[in-house]
């Protein structure tokens, strides 16, 4: 499965089942996430890459009658381990959701809000929203007015301080649910340009419905269907020699 | 009814108007009744001095005085209760049958009779418990009162707060206590002060439950502590009403006592909706 990943994998995924009730949504899933890369999951709708995507920080264990079997490791640990707390596991992994969800505070404190919870000190706080604005490429534009609303932003603009409220809090992988499915393209577009910056430090997952997102950003692309993994492998390969026939037919339009 | 759907329109906002109309027709008949037969006797002298002689003269302090203890005392025990019931009720409760049967006591709890809240409040607090006829008993009945508005209110106020804000602070990893404490508590808070405030003039208001918990006809010094007896607004107005021999001279003051309660709620109500205008627009709701 993995082909030879140039920093290692971060993510190991071994006969993954999911249930929802009695809806069996997730097929024995099986798949490595390289390090420092940007990794893609495509498919029609329902074909289940979101709830895939929230089983590796756990978000799904908040989905009443949700049951999980199979294993997840992160740096080598299962992260589906009784012993595993989740609190610590969603600080390594972080999420950015569909619809830009900032609180309803200012600038300042949505950045400070994980660092304060988790301990930082006064005086470094002023600092760390410094720095996680501007790894999400949103300083030069909110600097002067950090103490207003950030429901006064713009769309794209509260999405990338979503993204700079994640980064603020340290995770090693980051995980994107269709970043961009409410925004317009010029937003889309320094998005994009932000998470090819981010994967130098962050291990990227990113699940889209825009094909031509993942060939643009992804180096490697996972194809899901009906809550199966068909196809997973390098991004040129995927869309210029996909392997099977369900891959072919989607990323040639045929549906979805 | 009519073949038109513009006419059948017409007809219903019509109606609708109309139903208003005599809605706020009527209260500001009473407003006006109120204020006509009452304002004659209100002054800074009427809020701030004794009744005298036999009620006939005289001011309504310690009533005035009496309701603004109960209203505190009784805020102080319901809010707490009532906003950690709601938070439980909302945020951890799983449905079931212990949650059922506590939303069944509760919805119970809201329509009991006030009497029956002060025969409670008499055989539990003022006599088993025995704090005695005294503004704490009756603060505690009035909280049991005002707990379900409280409660529901409360409730309201934090299923209407985006389960957004709620996800994206457990993503950053943060507990869900502290999710509550810092993101859903702060935004619910304007429906949960309205829900407060409004309680405020019901309790200002009951007569029932004080009358067997505490109320007294008349006092001549203000309450010395918790465990005193009191006066307070309601059951002065019923007493001046009911039992006084010289009704020229009391029906002004009958009034008067009934325009200050009547302020009291509605400064309170406007005060709720200025609070929560206000930080509807912090929200951008």
């Amino acid at each position: 499965m993995s082909d030879d990943f140039t920093n290692g994998t971060e993510i190991e995924v071994r006969g993954l089942n999911l249930w929802y009730g009695t809806n069996h949504a997730l097929h024995d899933i099986s798949i490595d996430i390289p390090k420092n890369s940007v990794t893609a999951f495509i498919g029609p709708s329902g074909c289940g890459k979101s709830t895939f995507l929230r089983c590796l920080n756990r978000m799904n264990d908040l989905i009443p009658g949700c049951r999980i079997e199979g294993k997840v490791n992160i740096s080598g640990q299962d992260i589906y381990n009784k012993d595993v707390d989740v609190v610590d596991l969603r600080k390594k992994v972080g999420m950015v959701f569909q619809k830009p969800n900032p609180f309803p505070m200012s600038i300042h404190d949505n950045v400070a809000y994980g660092p304060r919870i988790h301990g930082a000190a006064k005086k470094e706080v002023g600092g760390i929203v410094e720095y996680a604005l501007r790894s999400g490429a949103l300083w030069d534009e909110v600097s002067g007015r950090l103490s207003t609303s950030a429901l006064d932003l713009s769309g794209g603009q509260q999405q990338r301080l979503c993204i700079a409220r994640t980064l603020a809090v340290k995770p090693e992988v980051i995980l994107f649910d269709e970043p961009c499915s409410s925004l317009d393209p010029i937003s889309t577009s320094k998005i994009e340009d932000l998470i090819l910056e981010l994967k130098k430090q962050y291990t990227i997952v990113i699940v889209t419905h825009n094909m031509q997102q993942a060939a643009r950003i992804s180096d490697h692309t996972a194809f899901f269907l009906l809550g199966d993994l068909i196809e997973f492998g390098r991004t040129e390969q995927i869309f210029e020699s996909p392997q099977k026939k369900e891959t072919e037919d989607y990323i040639t339009g045929r549906f979805g | 009814m009519f073949p038109n759907a513009k006419t059948n329109q017409k007809i219903a906002f019509t109606l609708l108007g109309m139903a208003m109309g005599l809605v706020v027709l009527f209260i500001l008949i009473i407003l006006y009744y109120v204020i006509y037969n009452g304002y004659s006797v209100i002054s800074l002298e009427f809020l701030t001095s004794m009744p005298a002689k036999r009620m006939t003269a005289g001011g309504i302090y310690p009533a005035l005085i009496g309701t603004i203890y109960l209203i505190i005392g009784s805020m102080a025990f319901a809010l707490p209760m009532g906003i950690l019931a709601a938070i439980y009720l909302n945020e951890y409760a799983k449905p079931g049958k212990t949650t059922w049967v506590i939303e069944m006591a509760i919805s119970n709890l809201a329509g009991t009779p006030s009497v029956v809240f002060g025969l409670f409040g008499l055989a539990m607090f003022v006599k088993y418990i025995g704090f005695g006829p005294s503004i704490l008993a009756a603060s505690l009945t009035l909280a049991l009162l005002i707990l379900p508005v409280i409660i529901r209110a409360s409730q309201e106020a934090l299923i209407t707060v985006p389960r957004e804000y709620r996800e994206a602070s457990l993503a950053l990893g943060v507990t869900k206590w502290q999710t509550i404490r810092r993101v859903v508590l702060p935004a619910a808070i304007p429906g949960m002060v309205t829900g407060a405030i409004l309680s405020v003039g019901r309790v200002a208001g009951e007569t029932a439950p004080i009358l067997l918990t505490g109320a007294a006809y008349f006092l001549p010094r203000l309450p010395e502590s918790a465990f005193s007896q009191f006066m307070a607004l309601p059951y002065h107005l019923f007493v001046l009403a009911t039992s006084g021999t010289n009704i020229a001279q009391t029906r002004p003051i009958q009034y008067g006592t009934a325009l200050v309660l009547l302020m009291i709620v509605l400064g309170v109500n406007f005060f709720a909706i200025a609070i929560r205008n206000h930080y509807r627009k912090k929200m951008h709701r």
